[in-house]
């Protein structure tokens, strides 16, 4: 190679006077792929999305989901996605913005949700994420509970399930609280 | 390394380089083929090359000290962390009272003291902070690092560097070649990428497996091992009990709030082995690593850039890997590129009118048979241009389809564009993303200057 | 101020990110050993210094260099290192020290003889095995190198494998597991309950209900391993249930072979299971393990005791963990039985083995491994012909046998000539025709008559000159400490033969000569 660098080291000189320009900003193989997945975007029409930071941030986005059947029919839930530039080989870290009574989301906003963390892999992409988010609105799953609670109330009482819904919808964070979620998960008895 | 202290000197020069000197003066059989030896070789090297070393850990501090041992004399070396003391087991060049201060800077004033003739040029920052005209000065890039994002990184930057003649072969004087080591244990891998001709760290980027996550439901609910009471207390105790307060692993108080209350968990469910040291190893992920193991490799890495530099020996082709579990295993694998690479790849070659618009662009885009790409999506380093969908971002991006692409591109002669959409592949349409080398007719290269004073 | 704290730093902190690896009984070892090196060029002193991060307990630098103490300052620059060791030098040549002092050596608990010639070496190898010290051989030459062990015997129980099988007994439950599993509802119509049976409670049952049907067999043949995993499958409620899929995954492990491996019978049947009052407590254990294996019914070894995480509720976990941890308890308890009879018929204190011994022996008892070195003249003088022969004809071998023999013809060149070849620029080429000939004649005396060396590794070796270079030399000194490591905290496995070094084409091999 130092016959190249020799060379090089010439035509640094010659460039130098030349005034030569330096690639500029570097695009990450995962914003590359990130862009693919969102021109390709398929959102139900329960869905929008929206770039707090404007066009150029692909990296941080919301989702908003408005469930069209359900339990959670007339809420309005936002999700922030923040995608690292080792994405696709690192999930998106997903986030509900929204208080929500939901057995598989828990007041931090963690959400249980399996191709977030053990089953992701590189070969999911946004989409894939967007729709499992749909389904949790409309087939939410009382057997991989993060809401303790509101898993046992939905599996033991859905009509009361769907009540607590309601009321926690009309009145907020306060009505989360007030349908009487103990922040502490029992153990399963046998 | 033979030390010097005040009683005894360093050996004289021509002695410590003697053997060396040896390699690089006399012609051989199994050299590169552009292998030029002479006794001024090794000055040569000394004075023309310049090695940026990224990483001052583990294996960092062995790579400068094999690199300034090899004939090296203009070094580099950046690294953003402090020393701390579970560092000492195995980065030979920070001592107890260097805890708290700059591993580059340290680790260069340690090698510059004892290897006489060498300079080492610290940078404590991290790698996304230095422009990228700053990695233009090296000849080659050897890596010493423990993530996949910084590998990711510096291998964008030393790909982005080159380019590709009329015929999609790789022009040698833009060649910026790495090398790259790790470690984990007593396993551990040293690799040759010479962007363009061996696969780059994007090309089997497959060979690092996502790491392994817990479901949040177990942590939640169905607790079985330590490190699920762990990261039940990390990832959902400390938001529920601290909201808003950012969690820090390096702040002992949080990381003893986390093993109190993961100890607590596991009492209350019958799980055994919750330590502090195991909760340490949890949180921070942290990779064991030994003094050996890194030698080993980092002296495999240092050994290829003096072949690969001088050309005083053949390379490794192109992967090795060491395993030292079970006697020592050493096996070498030839990976292939991925010839449609979007970091390394060479692209397919689009010239363009100064006056064409984007909207023209995509036009040529569907027609062109390399390409036959419906419905692009056009992005140009880290700029979105046109986007089809979703609908916010097609109304952000429209008004760009008018515009030439010699102005969005800023009036350079040649760019790199990335676009999305549907492509023939195989005679069926599927989902694409590809790279393109945008050239415009009648423009000189250097010529952004004149060019851009003109709008 | 953080560097006045770090000052005072604990050992553990220090030592944290290799604690890891080898844990507090593998550092306390290293902490009481006493290394000595011959020669501290390059190799040698990249060698020690990796020995000096990890804590060794003391280190002795030997090397007779004349003009500038070489011995002296590398001893000073590896106690900067770390002031936990304790480092002294030795100002003599080592070769007149292993031909005059041989009783020098058996104060330590490792010889690291580096860049010796082969003639001190053999002599140096007889001293370390009289003296049952290990020793390990470096040599850096040019982009060519090796590393060997020698020691009679070298016995590990925490060789630590990496993919090893789980000890579930599937295949053989015994009669706690089985009452466990019969006592688990697997059909529970609560689905929360039914998704999180662990995958152990549902293969012991389906594989009774299997035998049931099968005559009391377990299923074998590829045919029937394809319906044992279709039964499994009949099983689930819907196609998510992660326990349900983990079972058709470890189906297998029911299909398990009965009884021990090949690699422990081999151990179990060792002429060294015949104990005597000079025998090691290693054998002895195994004496121990021999008698408890006659004594089961099932010819099982001592369960290991622990099981892989898998889904499961909390409380089937926990109460499945105690099942397996108890049977392993009374396993190790009834091989301590044997080893207290053993002892007291070989006229040794029936305590003298500790129970935590005991108790990682029975938890290892499938990953025992017992390594064993030919004499460095043995090797010399009666090579292992087959194997001499493969490695010449098998491609991935060939440099490296090439490179083994060539290692050997400087040595020979330079007892006759004073220099290795191609150390003078005006000398090469006469050199060349010499290695040659030095070479065939090792060969020859390997029994290797029809064999034929690379000419260009020939070329290659005078144009090396002998030469140290640095990161060739920080590669070999590397793997030296590293097998070190292994041999002092008698964790993981040593180099089963002759590691060769190919810093051409970095196509490094291991030699059984």
């Amino acid at each position: 190679m130092l016959n190249l660098i020799k060379i090089k080291d010439k035509k640094k000189e010659q460039a130098a006077s030349a005034g030569g320009r330096a690639p500029v900003k570097k695009q990450s193989a995962g914003e590359l792929r990130l862009h693919k997945d969102i021109s390709e975007l398929n959102l139900p029409k329960s869905t929008s999305i929206s770039f707090p930071n404007g066009k150029d941030d692909l990296m941080n986005f919301e989702i908003i989901v408005r469930p069209d059947e359900g339990y959670y029919l007339g809420g309005t839930f936002v999700f922030t996605f923040q995608v690292s530039p080792s994405y696709p080989h690192e999930p998106p870290k997903v986030k509900c913005k929204t208080k929500v009574y939901h057995p598989n989301i828990d007041l931090e906003g963690n959400v249980c949700l399996n191709i977030l963390r053990e089953d992701w892999k590189p070969v999911l992409n946004i989409n894939t994420v967007i729709y499992g988010l749909n389904l949790l609105f409309t087939q939410p799953n009382d057997e991989d509970p993060l809401n303790h609670e509101a898993a046992a109330v939905l599996r033991d009482n859905p009509k009361l399930f769907e009540a607590n819904v309601k009321r926690a919808m009309a009145g907020g964070l306060g009505s989360v609280r007030a349908v009487g979620l103990s922040q502490a998960p029992q153990m399963q008895s046998l | 390394m033979a030390s010097p202290d005040e009683e005894s000197p360093a050996p004289t020069e021509p002695e410590r380089w003697r053997d060396l000197d040896m390699l690089l003066s006399r012609p051989g059989n199994l050299v590169d083929a552009n292998f030029d030896p002479s006794p001024g070789l090794r000055d040569t090297l000394g004075s023309l090359v310049e090695v940026l070393v990224v990483g001052a850990g583990g294996l960092g501090c062995e790579l400068l000290k094999d690199l300034a041992l090899s004939g090296f004399k203009n070094l580099h070396v950046i690294d953003m962390d402090t020393i701390d003391v579970s560092n000492l087991n195995r980065q030979f060049l920070f001592r107890v009272q260097d805890v708290g201060k700059s591993k580059a800077e340290v680790a260069a004033e340690r090698v510059m003291e004892r290897v006489s003739g060498v300079n080492i040029v610290p940078h404590f920052c991290r790698i996304e902070d230095k422009e990228i005209d700053f990695y233009s000065q090296f000849s080659i890039i050897v890596l010493g690092l423990d993530s996949i994002e910084a590998r990711s990184y510096i291998n964008s930057v030393a790909c982005g560097f080159l380019e590709y003649d009329s015929d999609d072969k790789p022009i040698p004087e833009t060649l910026k070649p790495m090398v790259d080591g790790g470690t984990e244990g007593f396993k551990g891998h040293a690799r040759v990428i010479v962007p363009g001709s061996t696969p780059c760290f994007e090309c089997n980027i497959w060979l690092f497996p996502p790491q392994v996550k817990f479901p949040l439901c177990t942590l939640a609910e169905t607790p079985r091992t330590a490190a699920h009471c762990i990261e039940y207390a990390h990832l959902i105790k400390w938001n529920e009990v601290h909201p808003g307060k950012h969690f820090d692993a390096d702040d002992a108080e949080h990381m003893q709030w986390i093993y109190s209350e993961a100890l607590k968990r596991a009492e209350l469910f019958g799980i055994s082995g919750v330590t502090y040291s195991f909760t340490q190893g949890v949180v921070k992920n942290i990779i064991p690593a030994i003094a050996s193991t890194n030698a080993i490799v980092s002296a495999a890495c240092a050994l290829e850039a003096l072949k690969l530099i001088s050309g005083c020996s053949k390379t490794v082709s192109n992967y090795l890997t060491y395993n030292g579990l079970d006697g020592t295993h050493i096996n070498v694998s030839e990976f292939v590129r991925d010839k449609d690479c979007l970091v390394c790849g060479p692209g397919t070659l689009i010239e363009l009118d100064t006056s064409s618009t984007l909207s023209e662009f995509i036009k040529m885009l569907e027609e062109h048979p390399k390409l036959l790409m419906s419905r692009a999506s056009v992005t140009h380093e880290g700029e979105n241009l046109y986007m089809q969908s979703p609908e916010v971002l097609e109304q952000m991006t429209r008004p760009n389809l008018g515009v030439p692409m010699f102005e969005l591109l800023k009036g350079a002669a040649r760019a790199t564009v990335h676009v999305t959409g549907m492509a023939e592949n195989n005679g069926k349409k599927v989902s694409s993303l590809r790279k393109l080398r945008v050239a415009f007719k009648g423009v000189e290269k250097n010529s952004k200057m004149d060019t851009t004073e003109s709008f | 101020m953080a560097a006045a704290a770090a000052a005072f730093a604990e050992p553990k902190t220090k030592y944290d990110r290799q604690l890891r690896i080898w844990g507090d009984q593998g550092q306390a070892a290293l902490e009481k050993a006493d290394i000595c090196l011959l020669t501290c060029g390059p190799t040698g002193t990249e060698a020690m210094k990796n020995l000096v991060l990890g804590g060794v307990g003391s280190v002795t630098i030997v090397d007779g260099c004349l003009g500038q103490s070489r011995a002296k300052s590398v001893c000073s620059f590896l106690q900067e290192l770390n002031d936990a060791v304790n480092a002294k030098f030795v100002e003599e040549s080592p070769l007149a020290l292993i031909d005059t002092n041989p009783p020098f050596f058996s104060q330590f608990t490792v010889v690291i003889a580096t860049q010796l010639p082969e003639r001190s070496l053999l002599k140096l190898d007889s001293i370390c095995r009289e003296a049952n010290i290990v020793l390990v051989a470096a040599r850096s030459y040019g982009l060519t190198g090796l590393v060997r062990i020698s020691v009679k015997e070298h016995t590990v129980i925490e060789s630590k494998p990496d993919h090893f099988l789980d000890d579930l007994r599937l295949h053989n439950p015994w009669t706690e597991l089985k009452q466990f599993a019969k006592s688990t509802d697997i059909s529970d119509k609560d689905p929360v309950v039914h998704k999180h049976i662990p995958y152990i409670i549902i293969l012991v049952r389906l594989a009774e209900k299997w035998a049931d049907a099968h005559d009391g067999h377990l299923p074998s043949t590829r045919q029937e391993k394809k319906e044992f995993k279709d039964l499994i499958r009949e099983h689930m409620l819907n196609l998510d249930e992660e326990n349900y899929k983990e079972a058709v995954e470890s189906s297998y492990k029911v299909s398990v072979t009965p009884g021990i491996s090949d690699d422990i019978r081999q151990i179990i049947d060792d002429s060294s299971t015949e104990v005597s009052s000079s025998s090691s407590d290693f054998w002895v254990l195994v004496a121990a393990l021999k008698e408890f294996i006659a004594n089961e019914v099932n010819g099982e070894l001592p369960l290991e005791g622990t099981i892989p995480d898998m889904t499961s509720l909390t409380e089937y976990y926990v109460s499945l963990q105690k099942i397996y941890q108890a049977k392993a308890e009374s396993d190790c308890l009834a091989l301590e039985h044997h080893v207290k009879k053993i002892l007291k018929r070989i006229d040794r204190d029936p305590d003298s083995i500790s129970r935590a011994y005991i108790k990682a022996f029975c938890k290892n008892a499938r990953k025992l491994r017992v390594c064993r070195y030919r004499s460095i003249e043995e090797e010399f003088g009666s090579p292992l012909l087959s194997e001499v022969q493969k490695y010449f004809t098998d491609e991935d071998y060939c440099f490296a046998m090439n490179f083994y023999v060539l290692l050997r013809a400087v040595d020979r060149l330079a007892a006759n000539y004073n220099r290795f070849p191609g150390i003078f620029d005006s000398e090469i080429d006469e050199d060349v025709p010499r290695l040659k000939t030095a070479a065939v004649s090792v060969m020859s005396e390997m029994g290797l008559n029809g064999a034929s060396l690379s000419e260009d590794l020939i070329t290659e070796m005078c144009r090396f000159g002998g030469a140290e270079i640095h990161p060739v030399a920080a590669f070999i000194g590397g793997v030296a400490s590293q097998e070190v490591i292994k041999l002092v905290t008698k964790q993981f496995v040593p180099l089963p033969g002759i590691f060769i070094f190919n810093g051409i084409d970095q196509k490094s091999q291991v030699l059984v000569l």
